[in-house]
């Protein structure tokens, strides 16, 4: 990694990653806020629990799962939908203008131009993801340890913080594949539809097997499958397998990424 | 020494450069002549190590500038035809990033040196610059290191010609310090005042590799003239000069060598206008685009 390339690509990034944490913890905040007058009412919790499982699903809260609890709401309000939405947004349109787009408009030819490999450009490219989207989901935890700590409800911090690091790895794994795609097209736009198509069929396949027992099946096509915020945060599963499955994955399209730039031509 | 041997490389369009080969002698200049689309920025891409040959090879002091493209770029300092920079940076912010990335210690004395001479204020956030501005920028970044080889694509477009003046100075005070320069351009002049040698490409072919003190040898001299009456335009035409109509009585002449031949038709007629046009070498270099 370059440590010049990267402090000046971090200052690309940090108004952008401010902004984004900022709106997070708002949103946080509004959410932890209203929580405890919902809890309160006893009609919400009916409600909910009448929901049909289609319409559960559609919103990211698990079938089985409980539905009167503060996880619950967090997670079919924010982290099942919203966040692993915002967060993947952010990591394909960031990983294609690190690489391709610096590519496409020719960017790139000044800093090939230096005695820094392609393949060392790339590294300081990831560190440039994996340090925002970690700031990103750094905010997201301590935002929601704030704005819970403010309204007095009682959560498990161990449980939290493990859904962040399942957070950094799941998404670090849609960044690095959209890197790879940049790298291999070398091209914004082809690179950026390929991936947000990738991703948002990924999406498709999870909720459409949520839907019935008989497409349940198409679930083990996505990689959502293992980003299940709800049975994190309720401990009924431990994400540690998940977590180091798909680091290991992300580390290897890395490895093929540094693979297919050092031999690409660049019309720069 | 930059080497470039039976270097082939085509693109999917079928554009590209064929089997070009030339050397560049160490301490030496070297001007890259062509029209746009002529396959100057190709044969610059194959040098910086951006693309890969189809066949032939290219070294910059013995080392190949694909397998070795790293190694190069410590000899290396380079001027994108076309500049892209990060624009959220300032200029300062960006010569920055490029000494961070030579591992060297900011050349500050050198860095100020230029851009005192260019006049550029480096505080100036990039997307605010000007096209000139950037351009400046990039010469500066490119100068600043001190690097053994300079090669320029294009380097002075986009700056005004007082600054044009100044890059020319500077960069004949990188000559006189012993570096290589290759540099492509499409105005004859900047090359005709930097370069010995100049390198005529057209079409992806390479037309002719010439000193620029044979180009001189060869030059032709160019005159333009008006004369009175048809009759006159007849006895033009019907001698053996070289002779190109430009509109209504108006010619172009253009005369090899001796003008005695010139002096022995204009007596018989009645010239109402004659100037002599000042691009003598530059008609030479044209003559490889006819």
């Amino acid at each position: 990694m370059n440590r010049a390339l990267f402090r000046a690509i971090f200052k690309q990034y940090r108004k952008k990653v401010a902004a984004i944490s900022t709106g997070i913890v708002l949103y946080e905040g509004l959410l932890t806020w209203v929580y405890p007058v919902i809890a309160r009412n006893p009609a919400v919790t009916e409600v909910a629990e009448s929901m049909p499982s289609v319409v559960k699903t559609v919103f990211g809260i698990s079938e089985n799962a409980r539905v009167d609890t503060f996880e619950a709401f967090i997670s079919g309000q924010f982290f099942a939908r919203i966040w692993v939405m915002l967060m993947a947004l952010y990591g394909i349109q960031t990983a294609n203008s690190l690489l391709a787009k610096m590519v496409d408009d020719g960017t790139m030819a000044f800093l090939l131009s230096t005695p820094v490999s392609r393949s060392e450009i790339i590294s300081t490219q990831v560190g440039v993801l994996m340090s925002t989207t970690t700031i990103l989901v750094v905010a997201t935890i301590v935002g929601l340890y704030f704005g819970t700590l403010c309204s007095e409800i009682n959560i498990n911090h161990r449980r939290y913080m493990r859904l962040g690091f399942l957070g950094i790895a799941f998404f670090s794994l849609i960044e690095m594949y959209s890197l790879f795609l940049s790298a291999w097209f070398v091209e914004e736009e082809r690179a950026l539809t390929y991936a947000a198509g990738l991703t948002l069929a990924f999406y498709a396949l999870d909720i459409v097997g949520g839907l019935s027992g008989k497409l349940s099946g198409l679930k083990n096509f996505s990689i959502f499958q293992w980003f299940q915020p709800q049975e994190v945060l309720e401990g009924t599963i431990n994400p540690r397998r998940t977590f180091l499955g798909l680091s290991a994955a992300s580390i290897a399209l890395w490895y093929l990424t540094k693979k297919v730039f050092e031999t690409k031509d660049l019309t720069i | 020494m930059i080497e470039v041997k039976e270097l082939t490389k085509t693109y999917r369009e079928g554009r590209g450069i064929r089997n070009i080969s030339f050397q560049v002698e160490p301490g030496t200049s070297f001007g890259f002549l062509g029209p746009n689309g002529a396959g100057k920025t190709t044969t610059i891409r194959l040098l910086m190590g951006f693309l890969r040959p189809d066949s032939g090879r290219v070294t910059i002091n013995k080392l190949d500038c694909w397998y070795e493209k790293t190694d190069i770029k410590k000899l290396v300092c380079y001027l994108p035809g076309e500049l892209h920079f990060m624009e959220n940076l300032t200029g300062l912010d960006f010569l920055e990033l490029i000494a961070g990335m030579h591992c060297e210690s900011f050349p500050k004395k050198s860095r100020d040196y230029f851009v005192s001479a260019l006049d550029l204020d480096i505080n100036v956030l990039i997307r605010k610059m000007s096209k000139g501005m950037k351009q400046k920028l990039g010469i500066i970044s490119a100068l600043m290191l001190d690097a053994s080889v300079l090669i320029f694509d294009e380097p002075t477009s986009g700056l005004d010609p007082l600054m044009q003046k100044v890059f020319i100075e500077l960069i004949l005070e990188e000559k006189n310090k012993g570096k290589t320069i290759f540099m492509s351009s499409h105005q004859f002049s900047e090359i005709e005042r930097t370069c010995e040698r100049v390198g005529i490409i057209r079409e992806g072919t390479l037309l002719a590799v010439q000193c620029i003190s044979q180009l001189r040898e060869a030059e032709c001299q160019t005159f333009e003239i008006e004369v009175e009456r048809e009759a006159d335009a007849e006895l033009l035409k019907q001698s053996e000069l070289d002779l190109i109509p430009i509109h209504g009585a108006n010619y172009l002449i253009r005369v090899a060598g001796e003008l005695d031949r010139l002096w022995l038709v204009l007596a018989q007629v009645r010239v109402k206008r004659f100037k002599q046009r000042s691009l003598e070498l530059e008609e030479a270099f044209m003559d490889f685009y006819r």
